[in-house]
């Protein structure tokens, strides 16, 4: 990324911290519930549904983003119909069986394109050196969306955390709020996909949410902890990609893991601070 | 009035192939406290989920305030559903998040509140109520996850009462107490029973947890109703026999009625037929009798 130094950063890397950082704090803010729901799955089986959505949109010539968005918003609501206790199969056993049809769709779509496979191969690892404005924007619109949809469904979104059984016997209309929540995660990791890659979306969804639940107290506590770890891992893990010359995708992975490392080790130390 | 009423006709429910309930009639009126009993496996949850709407059984109707539960539409069953407080067992709650006790109890008040609308102040007034109606006033803002496991039981208890139900069921709310915990919250139920007069059904594997409140009981064994009336009538030891196929009998202690081992002590003749005629299925009825109330 540089060579030797500590140069002044270019003003486009700012362009790239800003869409790191709208990445990082949504997905933190996703994490809160999918990892809350004991569905981490969710988020690897959506991010290769919105990558399956993207590829066959390149191959069939359809619109890039929308199209993979509509794919990924219709898998994930449909999600919504698993009913754990409907099911013989544990929640996390059918997503991995979904995981890999969508898994087995991205290759064979892979396979499918003809010449240069590097932008379908950038969806992996993203391509955020490369973001544009336009994207900035469409990312934040996403952002904004599920932003007051958490807020909107605050109260009922609890409850489904809680328990969805207690949401059903109680009236809470926990099926219409899960399924647009899921519909709304599509949405978000569709249009963030060709910019951190289906591969880092995972660990931006898991470990800062893992961290806040770690060390807070209260939910909003939680939420803004999530966000904002959100944020410091897709910030940090491009500072030190670009002080230290290495991979921008590994080192917000790994940024993110220190940091749900430094919660655990703080709660260990600090007891139950509950 | 049929606020609190509850009604199942020809209800049964079947998974795998095998019927796990099947209940003819079963009428529990307002301001009944119906204790649920029965051996592992008898159908109690299936029986409390049916009444909640949580399974849809094959056949039969379930009226709940005098609609059919079962042809209702998603929507509409909401709306059904707003006044039962349901407090599930502890595999069904995700006790590990670190909410803390007002944010449970207020999660009571959600389905009171439309869609879109936050809650208010008369909602957090009522919050703070049942949480010091059961005694957790210095610990509302602790989590729920550092309280042990009677201290849990009482704020799902405060998040049912701030629903307003009209209609209050347990799962196993006793389970994995100690003794001292399984009559608090047997008290705290039959208290709130006694002030609110609202509907209540309680299950429960273990008799002695059902408050002298408790009137009424049906026994379940094998997915059908083996006997419905007053606790005590309904545990002889025919009856435990064929629930449990063991035997059992009962022991009265303050008012709660036990089911215990049929021992020396507790029933010397049922211990000397059970040793002379060496055979336990023969002494109360035939073994088909006994095979009656499995599926």
């Amino acid at each position: 990324m540089r060579q030797g130094g500590a140069p002044d950063m270019d003003p486009f890397f700012y362009l790239i911290l800003l869409a790191g950082a709208i990445a990082g704090g949504s997905c933190g803010l996703l994490g809160v519930y999918l990892v809350g729901l004991r569905l981490p799955f969710v988020g690897i089986f959506i991010s290769h549904a919105a990558m399956a959505g993207t590829i066959y949109s390149l191959l069939l010539g359809l619109n890039p983003l929308w199209a993979p968005a509509l794919v990924s918003a219709g898998a994930a609501a449909s999600l919504a119909a698993i009913r754990p206790e409907k099911s013989r199969l544990d929640s996390n056993v059918a997503l991995a069986i979904l995981f890999s049809l969508m898994l087995g769709l991205t290759f064979l779509g892979i396979g499918l394109v003809q010449g240069s496979r590097s932008e379908v191969l950038g969806l992996l690892w993203g391509s955020i050196l490369f973001v544009r404005k336009g994207s900035v924007l469409v990312i934040s619109l996403a952002a904004l969306a599920f932003l007051a949809f958490a807020f909107a469904f605050n109260k009922e979104l609890k409850v489904l955390l809680f328990s969805r059984t207690i949401a059903s016997a109680t009236g809470v209309h926990e099926t219409f709020v899960y399924a647009l929540f899921l519909a709304l995660c599509g949405v978000i990791l569709a249009v963030n996909l060709p910019l951190i890659g289906g591969l880092m979306i995972f660990s931006l969804i898991t470990n800062p949410a893992a961290a806040a639940y770690q060390v807070c107290r209260g939910h909003r506590a939680v939420v803004a902890a999530s966000l904002g770890l959100g944020v410091a891992s897709a910030v940090g893990g491009f500072l030190f990609s670009y002080y230290l010359n290495l991979p921008t995708g590994a080192c917000t992975v790994l940024t993110s893991t220190l940091l749900f490392a430094a919660a655990a080790a703080y709660r260990t130390l600090a007891g139950r601070a509950d | 009035m049929t606020a609190g009423t509850l009604s199942l006709a020809n209800v049964h429910v079947r998974r795998s192939g095998r019927t796990v309930l099947r209940i003819d009639h079963l009428e529990i009126p307002a301001g009944t406290f119906l204790g649920i009993v029965g051996p592992n496996g008898a159908g109690k949850t299936t029986l409390l989920k049916v009444c909640a709407g949580l399974i849809q059984p094959q056949g039969g109707a379930v009226r709940l305030e005098g609609l059919d539960l079962t042809r209702l539409s998603a929507w509409r069953k909401c709306a059904l559903r707003r006044h039962i407080g349901y407090i599930p067992q502890v595999t069904e709650y995700n006790a590990d998040l670190p909410f803390t006790v007002r944010e449970v109890v207020a999660m009571g008040r959600t389905s009171i509140r439309p869609l879109l609308r936050p809650l208010n102040a008369q909602d957090r007034a009522a919050v703070d109520h049942w949480i010091d109606a059961v005694g957790l006033a210095d610990r509302r803002k602790q989590t729920f996850r550092s309280l042990s496991g009677g201290e849990q039981q009482k704020v799902l208890i405060a998040r049912a009462m701030a629903q307003d139900p009209r209609l209050l069921m347990l799962d196993e709310a006793c389970a994995n107490l100690d003794f001292h915990w399984k009559h608090e919250i047997s008290d705290i139920v039959e208290r709130l029973y006694r002030q609110t007069h609202m509907t209540v059904l309680m299950v429960s594997h273990e008799t002695g947890v059902l408050p002298a409140g408790c009137r009424r009981a049906v026994l379940l064994a094998g997915g059908r109703l083996l006997a419905d009336g007053a606790v005590r009538d309904i545990l002889s030891p025919a009856m435990l026999h064929r629930a449990y196929r063991a035997g059992l009998t009962t022991m009265s202690v303050g008012g709660r009625t036990h089911i215990v081992r049929a021992g020396p002590f507790e029933n010397p003749q049922f211990e000397s037929r059970h040793r002379d005629r060496g055979q336990s299925d023969s002494h109360f009825g035939t073994s088909s009798d006994a095979a009656g109330g499995g599926s």
